[in-house]
């Protein structure tokens, strides 16, 4: 089982700003759908999700001051951005999707908002609203006392399926 | 769950980990932030792996680690076998840990962790989780004597460290 793990280890994209690293992995439609079923998804309930492009973001603040951010202030190219949690949760909710697996998918997605502290890191899921036709890059916004800063994810792409 | 399934979803997991091994490699463990406002712990009375409800307010005059997690999430198995670890540094009459798990069941624990020493509790539909400062797993909290919010860490990290253990035995004075 190590060896897919290490594989895909090359697909991380890494930058950092100071002190603050931002990572992101590109999932591929089956490993998220696998994930999902085995939280409670029907693979047509999860279908939606798994096939668009879905990226593990790790955000680790390894500085000495707080920071804030909101994944709303994230953008990808051409008005590509990621699809907030409470769409999704809208979608499950009208789909009839068993609360146990909404609160699995909300709790492993990337937080929509965080305050972090010094040492403080989170990790978690996230989809794009649509999939980028090539390579793309994500300009991730947070703030600390030192006023507002930003970290580039590039080059970026989807997992091939 | 079929092989395929088990193995898919081992997979998902493992495409999680890779970041979590990279980052830590290297660093120096990290401790736990204090809350500038101390404001009092919310409540958190939740069915134990028996059934049997723990009420927070019952552990008043300790100083309590509550730490929210689930089994699907890596970093928090990561952690998990330290909140064993730092429970044993101190006394029971002083110190105790409360791992509150997340949406799933106790089989889905249990075949991960077993009986563990401190009680694991069961928010089944979030909703003590709601009412708690954290917003991604996993995220901890250290309740001190009087009641009161006095450490957070949101990510995993080993409890047993000294800098932690530091920071409890400064509560528990």
């Amino acid at each position: 089982m190590r060896l897919p793990a290490l594989s895909l280890l090359a697909l991380v994209t890494t930058a950092a700003q100071a002190q603050v690293t931002l990572s992101a992995t590109p999932l591929t439609r089956e490993q998220v759908s696998a994930f999902y079923i085995a939280r409670g998804f029907s693979a047509t309930a999860i279908a939606p999700y798994a096939q668009a492009c879905v990226l593990s973001f790790e955000f680790r603040n390894a500085g000495r001051s707080a920071l804030r951010y909101r994944l709303a202030d994230w953008q990808a190219e051409d008005g590509i951005r990621i699809r907030p949690i409470a769409e999704w949760d809208a979608a499950w909710q009208k789909d009839g999707i068993p609360h146990a697996a909404r609160i699995a998918f909300r709790w492993a997605q990337f937080p929509a908002q965080q305050e972090f502290e010094a040492g403080d890191w989170i990790m978690g899921m996230a989809a794009l609203s649509r999939r980028p036709s090539g390579q793309f890059r994500i300009l991730a916004r947070y703030h600390d006392d030192k006023g507002h800063h930003e970290i580039v994810l590039d080059p970026l792409s989807c997992a091939n399926d | 769950m079929t092989e395929r399934r088990r193995f898919l979803a081992a997979l998902a997991l493992l495409a999680l980990a890779p970041p979590i091994r990279a980052q830590h490699a290297g660093t120096s463990p990290a401790g736990m932030s204090p809350l500038p406002t101390v404001p009092p712990a919310p409540t958190l009375r939740l069915p134990d792996m028996d059934g049997k409800l723990v009420d927070l307010a019952a552990y008043r005059g300790k100083v309590v680690l509550v730490n929210f997690w689930a089994t699907w999430c890596p970093p928090c198995r990561k952690e998990f076998p330290s909140l064993a670890r730092v429970r044993k540094l101190f006394k029971p009459a002083d110190f105790e840990v409360l791992a509150v798990n997340v949406g799933e069941d106790p089989d889905t624990v249990f075949s991960f962790a077993g009986s563990p020493d401190f009680p694991v509790l069961f928010d089944r539909d979030s909703q003590a989780m709601e009412r708690w400062p954290v917003r991604g797993l996993p995220t901890t909290l250290v309740v001190d004597r009087q009641g009161r919010l006095a450490l957070r860490a949101v990510g995993g990290r080993e409890f047993d460290n000294p800098a932690i253990t530091a920071q409890l035995k400064t509560l528990l004075k």
